[in-house]
């Protein structure tokens, strides 16, 4: 079998912070290949690095040792401009605090990565319009932020970080703070524009329930991998241990 | 860009409150410098008028011989056919009449006492006509139709040392164009106070053909002009110039800047004040903004973090802050413009009075004019002021670390 190259891969990854005269090890010897087209949650305790790990996939943080790749490019080579066009261009972020920026409209919000990649403006048109359908808010283009509600702020978020059409997009904790039913409709609503569009996503949660129609778990406890999980059927079967050093 | 420019605009009104606190202080400084500045201008003017109304003119004319030498002898470097001069610059446009001098000094004697005095010698007419009459303290101004008694003009201060009033006699003492000494007996008709206490003590005036009587000359010093409007000095001075280079005693001209000297000490003072208080505002303006910009910044940690996440150049960052202080600073000079103005035109029609300047003892009047570079000139002053004093938030925001950010509360 010929290696296919990856869309993430961390290889051997750890993240040490610095705490008074002490560290903290946030993330341990850590590794994860994530193919295109993938549909992965990353759940675990708080505090147990899940923020740490997309932080460095997202290229928005550094590893203290260890390797990330994205399609195959070793980031720690690249300059700080080039990380910069990497995530204009291969990345989208959902955050847990949904970070609108609260003076743009849901569109104009939606229209920013669009923006900063030099777009014609008819061509921004289009495309967001396009992902405010995909995320079922077209109708609220015109509203500010601050009059919409928290599932349907997420949901523009979730549009923003997708118009762009990136390789990549990366949620941290994106429903935690989202009701139960809303949360749920969100991780729905991002498995369909991933089966709809073959958008790659991963996403982290410390909610259990929320990760019953997620075909791959990957588990972290203490800055590691303890379990690799697909799903087959209803059946959520373990493939892989984690890389413990 | 017109997107980026909409985010800067609306970032601006964000915080009301806090931006109406820098409009009001950069508006403040910009009304405030209008006021201050109007008002010195306004006092400038008065003072220009006022040097040149009290004899100064607006062009003198020499001839080109009066800057090159000393005199050996009393007009000895005089215009001497000044009546075809004279009439000739008066057909010119914007010019109200020709007034022509004589300088001269020589000794005052009443028989007990003498003094030395600068003398000038008037056609009192002509000078009235244009506006241009001494400052009496009593009596009255020259008459040159009066047969009978030589009129004459002293300072206060001759008139006190010499112990003598208006109807008293003195006789002057002056030496002639050939050197010979030559004597005229006058009666003071009035006594006038120039405001100069160094003048007043040597102020003397007499009739034109009085002193080249006196004098045993037919020329004169030199030739006053006066004009409609001090705004036209230059254009006159430019059209006189060569008519004056091309005559047979070739003349030339000075404007009434180029020989007010005290006009200029006084303008040279209250522009440095001015300049001084400038700066004043421009460095508040700045404290006070960095404090503003940089709490402004930290608020919005959390989205420069999220716009740095999505791959917005670091630059971009930088003048987004920059362009809302801009703005900002264009807002609070176009809020301090029309606030300005509007206090000026206030104060104006209040019709508020000053107390009477040192030496005077007319109050003065207080006005503010509306003066379009001051306008400018401010405005530009707290916009570069605010530019300037985003630079460091900017920077700061620009170089926030994405992730440290992106946790901030
Ligand atoms: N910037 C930081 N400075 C110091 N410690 C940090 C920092 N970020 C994360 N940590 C520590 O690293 C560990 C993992 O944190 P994080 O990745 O945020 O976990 P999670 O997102 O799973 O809650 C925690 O112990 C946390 O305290
Ligand atoms: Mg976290």
């Amino acid at each position: 079998m010929i290696p296919t190259v990856a869309l993430v891969h961390v290889d051997a990854v750890t993240r040490r912070f610095p705490l008074d005269h002490n560290e903290v090890i946030a993330l341990d010897h850590t590794s994860l290949r994530v193919e295109r087209g993938e549909f992965l949650a990353i759940a675990g305790p708080s505090g147990s690095g899940k923020s740490t790990l997309l932080n460095l996939i997202g290229c928005i943080d550094k590893p203290t040792s260890g390797r990330i790749l994205i399609d195959g490019v070793d980031t720690g080579t690249l300059s700080p401009v080039q990380l910069t066009d990497l995530r204009r261009k291969k990345i989208g972020f959902v955050f847990q605090t949904f970070n609108l920026i609260p003076v743009f409209t849901a569109a104009e919000n939606v229209e920013f990565p669009l923006l900063i990649q030099g777009l014609s403006p008819a061509e921004r048109r289009t495309r967001v319009t396009e992902a405010l359908e995909s995320v079922g808010l077209a109708g609220r283009a015109h509203q500010r932020p601050d009059l919409l509600s928290g599932g349907e702020r997420q949901r523009v978020a979730v549009a923003r970080a997708i118009v762009h059409r990136p390789a990549l997009v990366l949620a941290d904790e994106p429903t935690a703070n989202l009701d139960t039913r809303n949360a749920t409709q969100l991780i729905e609503l991002m498995r369909g524009l991933n089966q709809r569009l073959g958008l790659t996503f991963i996403f982290s949660t410390h909610d259990q329930r929320l990760l019953e129609h997620t075909p791959r778990i990957v588990r972290l406890t203490d800055g590691q991998v303890v379990s690799d999980s697909f799903a087959k059927g209803d059946v959520h079967e373990q493939v892989s241990a984690a890389c413990i050093s | 860009m017109s997107k980026f420019l909409l985010l800067a605009f609306r970032n601006v009104f964000r915080n009301r409150r806090r931006t109406l606190m820098t409009l009001l202080m950069v508006g403040g400084g910009v009304a405030g410098l209008l006021l201050v500045g109007g008002f010195f201008a306004f006092m400038f003017r008065g003072l220009r008028e006022s040097t040149i109304r009290n004899g100064l003119g607006h062009i003198q004319i020499f001839t080109a011989e009066h800057f090159q030498r000393d005199e050996v002898h009393v007009l000895d470097t005089g215009i001497s056919d000044w009546q075809h001069v004279a009439s000739s610059v008066r057909t010119g446009k914007h010019v109200r009449g020709v007034a022509p001098r004589i300088e001269f000094y020589g000794m005052l004697s009443n028989g007990v006492k003498s003094s030395v005095f600068m003398g000038s010698a008037v056609q009192p007419e002509i000078e009235r006509s244009m506006g241009f009459s001494p400052r009496l303290a009593s009596g009255n101004d020259l008459n040159s139709s009066s047969n009978g008694e030589v009129e004459a003009l002293v300072g206060t201060g001759v008139a006190r040392s010499m112990n003598v009033k208006v109807g008293d006699g003195l006789t002057i003492l002056s030496v002639t164009a050939d050197g010979a000494l030559n004597g005229l007996d006058v009666q003071i008709v009035g006594l006038v106070n120039t405001g100069f206490k160094d003048l007043d003590d040597r102020y003397l005036r007499i009739t034109l053909p009085s002193a080249q009587r006196l004098l045993q000359s037919d020329r004169v010093t030199n030739l006053v002009v006066g004009l409609d409007n001090t705004d036209n000095t230059d254009a006159v001075a430019a059209e006189l110039a060569p008519q004056l280079r091309g005559l047979s005693q070739p003349m030339v001209e000075k404007k009434w800047i180029e020989l007010a000297a005290y006009y200029k000490q006084v303008r040279t003072l209250f522009s440095g004040i001015f300049l001084f208080l400038g700066v004043i505002v421009f460095f508040m303006v700045l404290m006070a903004t960095v404090n503003t910009l940089l709490m402004a910044m930290f608020e919005r940690t959390r989205e420069i973090g999220t716009m740095l996440a999505m791959g917005t150049p670091r630059t971009w960052i930088v003048a987004l802050f920059m362009v809302e202080a801009t703005l900002t600073g264009l807002f609070g000079a176009v809020a301090g413009v029309i606030g300005g103005n509007l206090l000026g035109m206030l104060l104006n029609v209040s019709g508020l009075h000053l107390p009477p300047p040192p030496g005077t003892d007319v109050p003065m009047a207080f006005r503010v004019l509306h003066v379009p570079a001051l306008m400018i000139g401010s405005s530009l002053m707290v916009v570069v002021s605010l530019a300037l004093a985003s630079i460091l938030p900017a920077i700061r925001a620009s170089r926030l670390q994405i992730a440290e950010a992106l946790a901030h509360v």
